[in-house]
């Protein structure tokens, strides 16, 4: 298993560094905003892989309000995490392409608000996580992922149900969207590198989630065995 | 801030966020695997 985990890792880097080539040096220059456009290339998969993430926190949540146990519990603690780190590159690589291509870092639309909402729920949740004493924090936890994930698809949705200065949606958003062969096989390439990038790091952050629970198992045992003396 | 500017400011703030997160994580990695040493050393 380590081993298949080590080879995931070496495609991921190698994936990582084909795309990147690819959306630096393949793919061609947009014509209205220049070269600042290929920023899509890591802003766009940073957002997929966020969701995706959030996804996994929500199935995960569930399943620990159902079963209790803490393997899920485990996988939603690592899933947020990874997808707040995520939604950080979303949230700053966003401002950076604004200021060249708007005039301005920020502006209040309904697509960058909702971001930021998403952003601001999954900090919440990693505090309560991390701060709240008690027996109840696995379920608080749970139950406030399972609300805040309400957020992920009002985000995606946000910039077909309201006029925002976030640009309209590039696939799938109706008979004018759409992007060249050459930026479509770009993109594609990062989304599938950053997604490995994701399960790498939920991989890795599961397991550190693990040992520090069986550390915390063990030193209980030590207090309770010193205790009984 | 120019095009170009922005293109490198983005690409480079997208590998310090996942290489610092990275470097995070497996800086909790030693400190639970010397925990788990210290615990097996003097039970």
């Amino acid at each position: 298993m380590k081993q298949l985990f080590i080879a995931f890792i070496v495609l991921t880097l190698g994936l990582l560094a084909y795309s990147t080539y690819q959306a630096l040096y393949v793919a061609p220059t947009e014509q209205t905003m220049g070269d600042v456009q290929r920023i899509f290339y890591y802003h766009v998969p940073s957002a997929w892989t966020a969701g995706v993430c959030f996804l996994v926190n929500f199935l995960a949540s569930v399943v620990y309000l159902w079963k209790r146990n803490t393997a899920s519990d485990a996988l939603a603690a690592a899933s947020a995490e990874v997808g707040m780190t995520f939604c950080t590159i979303v949230l700053i690589t966003g401002p950076i392409w604004a200021r060249p291509v708007w005039g301005i870092w920020w502006t209040w639309d309904a697509r960058l608000t909702t971001t930021l909402v998403l952003w601001l729920i999954y900090v919440s949740y990693l505090m309560l996580r991390r701060f709240s004493a008690g027996g109840q924090t696995q379920v608080l936890a749970a139950a406030l992922a399972i609300f805040g994930f309400v957020d992920v698809p009002i985000v995606y949705m946000s910039i077909r149900w309201f006029r925002t200065q976030h640009p309209s949606p590039v696939m799938g958003g109706g008979e004018n969207s759409g992007l060249d062969p050459v930026m479509l096989q770009a993109f594609f390439w990062n989304l599938l590198s950053f997604t490995c990038v994701g399960i790498v790091l939920m991989v890795l952050r599961y397991r550190l989630q693990r040992l520090e629970e069986n550390v915390e198992a063990k030193h209980a045992a030590v207090a309770l065995q010193g205790g009984s003396r | 801030m120019t095009g170009p500017e922005a293109l490198k400011a983005a690409y480079i703030v997208t590998w310090v966020v996942l290489l610092g997160y990275l470097g995070t994580l497996l800086g909790r990695f030693r400190k639970v695997r010397e925990e788990m040493k210290d615990l097996k050393r003097n039970p």
